[in-house]
């Protein structure tokens, strides 16, 4: 078996570079969306104080933990024939994947976001109140500052996103050569008992987390290094 | 003047500072002393406008410059040169004048390190700078030499009653210190546990408190110090 999983890995195998290639294309487009959705909202939450602040940050915690089988439901419905947005006939594409995953992955951004500015934030409120800095400019000095921490709420949102198995099955279907990606190409080869496919995407599976873990984990520690200094 | 009239601020529930009555009369150094709790960031915060009263009226800070120096100041990640600069945003002498305020607080060799590197001390320094860079009218400083050596204070001190006499703005601020109160202020201010106990000409509230719980403070402090 382990000659059949390096060829396939080295060789040049159609189906798995076509799956990894639609996972990236999901997993990058849907980060994407999602940091421009999240951050503001993390953002919003974070450097300010307002009615409601409590109950927003609650329901956002809550959806940090959205089940991903819950958020496929949600969209599958959306985008069936009787749903709301059936008439873009969106079900089993990666468009609608890449919805899911923003579904799940935009609070997760916002979360971290948010805890990423909170610490801040009073910091520079106060520091910029008493030189009579505010408003938006306020604002776009402490998203300057949390930018590097943001680019960590972003990866971790890619490796959710990577990863993720129970929504994009929902909503895409595991078609072949359209919207199979490697988390459910892995569930269906398991389950037909072929594991020469399934090992050697579990592997790029695992590098590539292996690849984002140390971005975040480097980031994180040269921020560390630039604040103890 | 700045006078606060029945002034309160609750947080959760409890009464951390409580002021029937207080003046500040301009050009005056008035220094805040106490122990910690006393209420002394409190009464800053809200002069400085970050902090609001839950009742209560604070008058005669409207259409005024008013400086502040939290006591934790933020370091932005640029350098100490554009951390000092930001203050006289769009200025065309901003970085000249930046310059001078960091001689004036002993930082020229630190003007291009980025500011998230700087130690406690040094950031404190730099964002006093950043402060008295401008003029104001009222000038607020929450223990502006907390975080600093003995060397530095001195220096710190100097500028501050240099800007103080240059400007003859109001300066309002707190210390753990009664003895740098007795250096800097005309009028100190004893406050505990949220209220004001004593107020009186720094001389005279040292060497004659009337309160019993300001002279078991002065005597705890003279043991100690």
């Amino acid at each position: 078996m382990i000659k059949q999983v390096l060829e396939l890995l080295f060789g040049a195998d159609p189906e798995l570079r076509q799956i990894i290639g639609v996972t990236l294309r999901m997993s990058v487009m849907s980060t994407l969306i999602s940091a421009l959705i999240g951050i503001p909202w993390g953002v919003a939450m974070g450097a300010n104080q307002f009615k409601g602040k409590a109950i927003l940050s609650r329901i956002t915690n809550t959806l940090m933990g959205l089940p991903p089988v819950v958020a496929g439901l949600i969209v599958f419905l959306v985008l069936s024939r009787s749903g709301p947005l059936g008439k873009l006939s969106l079900l089993y594409s990666v468009p609608a994947m890449v919805i899911a995953q923003v579904v799940l992955i935009s609070p997760i951004i916002a979360g971290m976001t948010a805890n990423i500015v909170s610490l801040r934030a009073p910091s520079i409120n106060e520091t910029c109140a008493g030189i009579g800095i505010n408003g938006w400019k306020r604002l776009w000095l402490t998203i300057k500052e949390c930018r590097i921490p943001f680019v960590t709420s972003v990866l971790a949102g890619f490796g959710r996103s990577i990863a993720e198995v129970g929504a994009v099955q929902m909503v895409g279907g595991n078609i072949q050569f359209k919207t199979r990606v490697m988390t459910t190409a892995i569930m269906m080869q398991t389950n037909m008992g072929r594991f020469e496919l399934a090992v050697a995407l579990g592997i790029v599976l695992l590098i590539i987390s292996f690849i984002v873990n140390s971005l975040v984990h480097r980031i994180q520690e040269q921020t560390l290094r630039d604040r103890t200094a | 003047m700045i006078a606060l009239r029945d002034v309160v601020q609750q947080f959760g529930g409890r009464v951390v500072l409580e002021i029937p009555g207080l003046q500040f009369l301009p050009g005056r150094r008035y220094g805040l002393i106490g122990e910690n709790g006393s209420g002394k960031t409190t009464l800053i915060r809200m002069l400085a406008g970050t902090s609001r009263p839950t009742s209560g009226i604070i008058e005669g800070l409207q259409g005024k410059k008013v400086g502040y120096l939290p006591q934790s100041p933020y370091a932005f990640s640029f350098s100490v040169l554009e951390n000092v600069a930001m203050a006289l945003d769009g200025r065309n002498d901003a970085k000249e004048l930046a310059q001078k305020a960091l001689v004036a607080v002993g930082m020229e060799s630190l003007v291009e390190a980025r500011g998230e590197r700087l130690s406690g001390g040094e950031a404190q320094r730099m964002a006093l700078a950043r402060v008295l860079v401008r003029s104001y009218d009222v000038l607020l400083l929450d223990e502006p030499t907390s975080s600093t050596d003995v060397r530095s204070m001195d220096f710190i001190e100097t500028t501050l009653k240099e800007y103080v006499e240059k400007t003859h703005c109001t300066l309002i601020f707190s210390t753990h210190s009664p003895a740098q109160a007795l250096r800097l202020a005309d009028e100190v201010l004893y406050l505990e546990k949220g209220r004001l106990v004593e107020q009186g000409p720094a001389q005279g509230l040292f060497h004659s408190p009337e309160d019993e719980r300001t002279k078991a403070f002065l005597r705890h402090w003279s043991l100690n110090s």
